[in-house]
C-alpha cells in the first residue's frame, strides 16, 4: 500500500550530504591534479604522450617550459595518473568548475616546479545581471545537445536525497521559458544544433548558459566528428564551464554555485 | 559459438534464406570497406540461441532487402544505406535514418570524404494518419524531464493513441567512424562514451572483441571483476528504472527512495574503485584496478544491503493498488511482435522470449556459472517491472558468489599492438544483447560496428502504443528504458 512505502522511506536514516562536504569535492571524478614538486621534464614528456586528447601540452614560451592542463579537454581517462610517477594524482578537490573558458586552463613552470597563477577572468555580463535578479532561487532547464547520457545522468542525480539540489532554491523546470539557466550537456550534434538554438532563444533575458562535461566544454572525445558541430559555445554564448567526463554531482553543484558565487557559496553567503 | 562463413557472392541469399527459418534471429546487418575500398555487407544471425553465424558478401550494386522477411532488419538497412550508400531493394521505408535534413543526400560518411559537409535543408515527412477527429501531437526533441533528446509524433483520437512514429538520431555522433584509425588500446574510451549509463558493458564488449581477435585469454581474476562490474551496472540500471516507472505514475516516494539506493551503489564504487561508473576499469587484456580481500567483504555487504533494501521497497511497490492499476495491461508487446522486431534484453524476457547472452553466448566468467533467467509472458509494463526486480536479486547473488570465490592472481595481461584480425564479442548489458564487431589493421581499428540493444528495441516501442492513452506514454517508454545515445551513436 502507499502508506507502507511512505513509512519505510520515513524510517530510513538521512543521507543528505553537508554543504561543506559537497562543495569542490571531486571524489570519483578521476580528474587529475598535479603535484608541482614532483614535476620534471621527463614526467611532462610522458604524460603529454600518454594523453589521448590535447588536454596536456608543453609550452616553451620565453625560455621557460610550461606544462599546460586544459580541464575542458580532459576526458578523465587517468592515463596521466598512471604515467606521471606520482606527479599526477586524482584530484580530491576541484576549483575549476563553473568558470570562464580561460580559467579551465592551468599551467605549471616545470623548472620552478610551481603553478603559474593567473587572474580569473571576469564574469559575463549576464552572470552579473542574474546575480542581482534571482535572489536565492534559480530555475534550470537542462538541454541534452548530444551527450552519451553520462552527464545527463549525473545532473539527474543532483535531485536524489544525497544532494537534494532543491535545498539551495535551485529547481529543474520543464520549459526553457521558465528558466534562468540552460545547463547544456554533450557535444552539439549536427542534428541538435537547431533545437539548441531554439531553446536558447526561448529563455527570457538575462539568461545564463553553462556547458557541462568534456563534450560540452570542448567536444571531448567526439571533437572533430563529422556528425558533431562542436562544443556548446560553437552554437550559443556560454557563461560558465563545468569539466569532467562526467562531472560528479558535487562538481556540477560547485560549478552552478561558482557562476552565482555571491549567492550560493557558503563562505560568501552573507556578503550577497 | 561464433562461426564466420567465407565471404561469398551467395552470402546475401544464404543469410536471407536462413532468416526465414523459425530458429534464426537477426542480430545485426552492417557494412564495411575492404583493403581495396570494396564495400561489404555483413549479416550476423543467431541460430537456435546458441551460435552466431556471420555471412558476408561484396556489394557492387543494390541488394535485396531483408526487411520483408524479418522486420528486425528495418533500421539496420536504413543505416547501411546512410553509411555506405548501399541500397536495399524492396525496403518498405527507405527514408534516411541517421541524418536529418541538414545532411546532403548522397554523402555517405563511411565511404566519402566528410571533412566539410555542406548544410542542406528539407522537410521530414511523417506518416499522416487521416480521418475525423485525428490530431497530431509532436513531442521533443527536447523533453520536459532530464533525459536525452528524441522526437515522438503521436496521432490521437481524444486520449487514445492510434499511431506513434519515432524520429531519433538527434544524438548521432558518428561514433562508428570515430573508431577508424584509433589504436586498439584507445578504442575502449570511445566505447565507454557510447551510452554513459551502460559504459562498463560497452567497455567489456569492446575489450572482449579485441581479446578474441588476438586470441588472448584474460586472467580469471579479471574475468571475475568484470562480472562484478557488469552485474553491478545491471543492478543500478534496474533499480533506477523501477524507481523512474514509479515516478511516472506519480508515486514519488519510492522514486526518490530507489534513486537513493542507486546513489549508495555509485558511492560504493567510488570508495573501492575510485570511479562511479567503472569508467577506465576495463582495458584490452583485463582490468586496471583490483581490490584487497578486506575490501571484498565490505563491498559485498554494501551491495547486499542495497539489494535487500530494494527488494523490500519493490515488494511494497508491487502491492500498491494504484501501481498495479497503472502498470497492468499497459503497453503490451506481444510475443509475436517481440519476435518479429527482434527485441532483446528485459523487454524480450517480459514478452516471454528467453534470450540472455549470459546463457546463450557466454564469455569470460559466465562460461563457468549458471545464470537464472526470469521470464514473464504478459509483455506489459508490469512484466517489465517484474523482470527488473527479479534480475536485480539475481545479479546481487552473482556478485556475492563471485566475491566468495574470487580467483587469485593478476588482473591484466599485455596485448599485441600490431596485427591484423577480425572478431566480435557480445555481452548482456542491462538493456540486452550488446555486440562489438572489430576489424584491426596494423594495431588500429579499421572498422568497429556496435549492435546496440536500444537500436534493436526502439522500433518495437511504437507497436506497443496504439490503444493506450497518451498519458501512459512516459510510463511505457520508461518501462522499455532505451538509450538514445546508445541507439543513435
Ligand atoms: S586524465 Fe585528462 S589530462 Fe590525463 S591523460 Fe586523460 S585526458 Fe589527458
Ligand atoms: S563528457 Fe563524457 S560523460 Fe559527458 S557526455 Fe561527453 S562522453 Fe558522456
Amino acid at each position: 500500500m502507499i502508506g507502507d512505502a511512505v513509512e519505510r522511506s520515513l524510517r530510513s536514516p538521512q543521507v543528505l550530504i553537508s554543504v561543506s562536504e559537497l562543495f569542490s569535492n571531486a571524489a570519483g571524478s578521476r580528474m587529475p591534479d598535479v603535484q608541482p614538486d614532483l614535476l620534471t621534464d621527463e614526467v611532462a614528456r610522458r604524460v603529454v604522450a600518454a594523453c589521448p586528447t590535447s588536454a596536456l601540452k608543453v609550452d616553451e614560451a620565453a625560455g621557460r617550459t610550461h606544462l599546460i592542463l586544459n580541464y575542458g579537454e580532459c576526458i578523465a581517462c587517468s592515463r596521466c595518473v598512471a604515467a606521471g610517477n606520482g606527479a599526477f594524482r586524482y584530484a580530491e578537490r576541484v576549483a575549476r568548475c563553473g568558470v570562464r573558458k580561460k580559467a579551465l586552463i592551468r599551467r605549471w613552470d616545470i623548472q620552478r616546479r610551481a603553478e603559474v597563477v593567473q587572474d580569473e577572468p571576469a564574469l559575463s555580463q549576464a552572470a552579473e545581471q542574474i546575480r542581482s535578479l534571482v535572489g536565492r532561487a534559480l530555475n534550470i532547464r537542462q538541454v541534452d545537445a548530444g551527450s552519451c547520457n553520462g552527464c545527463a545522468g549525473e545532473i539527474l542525480a543532483l535531485t536524489n536525497p544525497y544532494y537534494d539540489l532543491e535545498r539551495f532554491g535551485i529547481h529543474f523546470v520543464a520549459s526553457p521559458k521558465h528558466a534562468d539557466m540552460l545547463l547544456v550537456t554533450g557535444p552539439v550534434t549536427r542534428n541538435m544544433a537547431a533545437a539548441l538554438k531554439l531553446a536558447y532563444d526561448a529563455v527570457p533575458s538575462p539568461k545564463l548558459v553553462v556547458a557541462v562535461g568534456a563534450c560540452g566544454c570542448s567536444g571531448g572525445i567526439f571533437a572533430g566528428s563529422h556528425a558533431v558541430v562542436g562544443p556548446v559555445d560553437a552554437v550559443i554564448p556560454v557563461d560558465g564551464y563545468i569539466p569532467g567526463c562526467p562531472p560528479t554531482p558535487s562538481m556540477l553543484l560547485t560549478g552552478i554555485a561558482h557562476v552565482l558565487r555571491p549567492l550560493l557559496l557558503p563562505s560568501r553567503r552573507r556578503t550577497a | 559459438m561464433n562461426v564466420t562463413l567465407p565471404n561469398s557472392e551467395t552470402g546475401i541469399s544464404q543469410a536471407l534464406d536462413l532468416l526465414r527459418a523459425p530458429n534464426a534471429r537477426l542480430v545485426s546487418i552492417f557494412g564495411s570497406t575492404g583493403d581495396h575500398h570494396e564495400r561489404y555487407v555483413h549479416y550476423l544471425i543467431d541460430v537456435n540461441s546458441r551460435e552466431y553465424r556471420m555471412f558476408s558478401s561484396v556489394v557492387t550494386g543494390p541488394i535485396p532487402s531483408a526487411t520483408p522477411i524479418s522486420p528486425a532488419a528495418a533500421w539496420y538497412e536504413r543505416e547501411l544505406h546512410d553509411q555506405y550508400g548501399i541500397e536495399c531493394v524492396g525496403h518498405p521505408d527507405p527514408r534516411p535514418l541517421l541524418f536529418h535534413e541538414n545532411w546532403p543526400e548522397n554523402v555517405h560518411p563511411m565511404i566519402d570524404d566528410v571533412t566539410h559537409v555542406p548544410w542542406a535543408e528539407g522537410q521530414y515527412q511523417f506518416l499522416k494518419v487521416q480521418g475525423a477527429g485525428v490530431c497530431e501531437v509532436p513531442v521533443g526533441p527536447i523533453h520536459a524531464g532530464i533525459i536525452e533528446p528524441g522526437h515522438f509524433r503521436f496521432s490521437v483520437v481524444g486520449d487514445t493513441v492510434l499511431h506513434l512514429e519515432l524520429r531519433h538520431f538527434y544524438t548521432h555522433k558518428g561514433t562508428e567512424k570515430l573508431f577508424e584509425g584509433t589504436p586498439v588500446i584507445d578504442g575502449v574510451m570511445i566505447a565507454e562514451s557510447v551510452s554513459g549509463d551502460n559504459c562498463f558493458s560497452h567497455a567489456v564488449a569492446y575489450c572482449q572483441a579485441i581479446e578474441s581477435a588476438f586470441g588472448i585469454s584474460v586472467p580469471p581474476r579479471a574475468q571475475a571483476l568484470r562480472l562484478i562490474g557488469l552485474e553491478l551496472e545491471r543492478m543500478i540500471a534496474h533499480i533506477a528504472d523501477v524507481g523512474a516507472m514509479c515516478g511516472d505514475v506519480g508515486f514519488n516516494v519510492p522514486a526518490a527512495y530507489t534513486a537513493r539506493i542507486k546513489e549508495t551503489l555509485l558511492r560504493a564504487s567510488t570508495r573501492f574503485f575510485g570511479t562511479r561508473f567503472w569508467r577506465g576499469m576495463a582495458v584490452p587484456g583485463g582490468v586496471t584496478r583490483d581490490f584487497s580481500s578486506a575490501d571484498t567483504g565490505e563491498f559485498g555487504r554494501m551491495v547486499a544491503a542495497a539489494a535487500g533494501d530494494f527488494a523490500e521497497m519493490a515488494r511494497l511497490i508491487l502491492h500498491t493498488s494504484s501501481v498495479q492499476n497503472r502498470f497492468e495491461s499497459t503497453g503490451i508487446l506481444t510475443a509475436e511482435i517481440a519476435r518479429q522486431t527482434g527485441v532483446v534484453g528485459p523487454v524480450a524476457r517480459a514478452s516471454g522470449i528467453r534470450l540472455d547472452v549470459r546463457c546463450d553466448h557466454p564469455s569470460g566468467r559466465y562460461r563457468d556459472i549458471n545464470v537464472d533467467v526470469p521470464l514473464y509472458k504478459y509483455g506489459d509494463v508490469l512484466a517489465r517491472a517484474r523482470i527488473r526486480i527479479d534480475e536485480t536479486a539475481i545479479s546481487m547473488r552473482l556478485i556475492h558468489e563471485t566475491l566468495k570465490q574470487l580467483p587469485a592472481g593478476s588482473v591484466l595481461v599485455s596485448v599485441p599492438l600490431s596485427e591484423n584480425a577480425e572478431a566480435w564479442s557480445a555481452v548482456e548489458s542491462p538493456r540486452g544483447e550488446l555486440l562489438y564487431w572489430v576489424r584491426i589493421r596494423d594495431g588500429k581499428i579499421a572498422r568497429c560496428h556496435i549492435k546496440s540493444p536500444s537500436f534493436q528495441n526502439w522500433p518495437a516501442l511504437p507497436v506497443a502504443m496504439p490503444g493506450n492513452i497518451i498519458a501512459d506514454f512516459p510510463l511505457i517508454n520508461k518501462s522499455f528504458n532505451l538509450s538514445y545515445s546508445g541507439s543513435d551513436r
